[in-house]
């Protein structure tokens, strides 16, 4: 049994109390949602800028943002080979029947492994990639990440933890590729945008 | 569910590229001459592609969609709307456009998209063609 454990007992006992609030986690939790407008507001800040200059900055945030989650899915897929645990609705504990009955009520059994979630591995990775380049937009997403991980945490998905490791892993990679991964690869990414500009896709 | 999935992209981002090209000038890409059209146009096209989507069959299911094969018909759906607009607005401001060959227009060709602000797709790809013929000659 993962730390912190009990924290999905917690808060997986509150589904069914508030028909509403399990109607918007239904609607948050969803493979769908929250990636898709995640990618569509990095899609709108790889157009939406007039300036060329400030447009290839932005431009080689969102191709760093992309490579970062790329990578840290990578990293996610690594560490799902060398640690398991069940996810909390398939433990065979009474328990953690409020987490059986929050996954029925919200979301379906995933083919995933638990630790780390790769939601939250996904979404920060994208936050941050985006957030070094622009604030507003980053801050956004983060809070986007924010509530698919939170719903998936609601919906008995995964453990305090998963969420916590997924979110640490998707943060320390998209920094280390903006920061350092990037930088280091010149003239690849440079010659990657003279490709995307000659199809007129950037 | 992939192929719905594709469209409800599809469909999101060529609303998506209807609104935000306002901002960045790309007038390559519009299908209006107006603003306000444009994002009742691009605004109205993301609902509709959202409401479609998540109200037409439950999505909370174990998918068939899973991983890469999302990413890879997500950036699939995105490139063939960035193209379709490109195109449909190629057609519908056919003529429309005053063709300037000026040396600082040829000089934007190698701009990729920021030729998009002055002329068409169409427009930019001719003008990229005669460059090179001038430059062979």
């Amino acid at each position: 049994m993962p730390p912190l454990s009990g924290w999905t007992v917690w808060i997986t006992g509150f589904v069914g109390k508030v028909s509403a609030l399990d109607q918007v986690m239904h609607l948050f939790v969803n493979d769908f949602f929250i990636p898709i407008t995640i990618f569509l507001i990095m899609l709108a800040l790889w157009l939406g800028q007039g300036d060329p200059v400030r447009r290839e900055h932005l431009q080689r945030g969102i191709m760093s943002a992309a490579v970062a989650i790329g990578i840290s899915s990578l990293i996610v897929k690594i560490m799902n080979i060398h640690i398991f645990w069940p996810h909390p609705y398939a433990i065979p504990d009474k328990l953690f029947d409020s987490a059986r009955y929050a996954m029925q009520t919200i979301h379906y059994p995933s083919g995933d492994p638990t630790f780390p979630s790769n939601a939250a591995t996904i979404s920060f990775a994208a936050a941050i990639g985006v957030y070094l380049t622009n604030r507003k937009a980053g801050i956004v997403i983060y809070f986007l990440a924010f509530l698919w991980s939170f719903a998936h945490f609601y919906a008995g998905m995964h453990f305090f933890v998963d969420i916590i490791a997924g979110a640490a892993i998707g943060i320390l990679t998209a920094i280390f590729i903006s920061k350092v991964f990037m930088p280091r690869i010149e003239p690849i990414p440079t010659l990657v945008m003279k490709l995307w500009r000659y199809l007129y896709l950037a | 569910m992939a192929s719905a999935y594709f469209i409800f992209v599809f469909l999101a981002s060529i609303g998506l590229y209807q609104i935000v090209t306002i901002p960045a000038r790309l007038k390559g890409l519009w299908f209006f001459n107006q603003p306000w059209l444009q994002y009742i146009f691009g605004i109205l096209t993301i609902l509709g592609a959202y409401g479609w989507f998540f109200t037409s069959k439950g999505r909370n299911l174990q998918s068939t969609v899973e991983g890469a094969q999302q990413l890879g018909l997500f950036l699939g759906a995105i490139v063939a709307s960035y193209f379709v607009t490109a195109i449909l607005s190629s057609i519908i401001q056919a003529g429309t456009n005053a063709q300037d060959d000026s040396p600082q227009e040829h000089k934007q060709q190698d701009l990729g998209m920021e030729a998009l602000k002055t002329k068409t797709l169409f427009e930019s790809i001719a003008a990229r063609l005669k460059k090179g013929k001038e430059e062979k000659v």
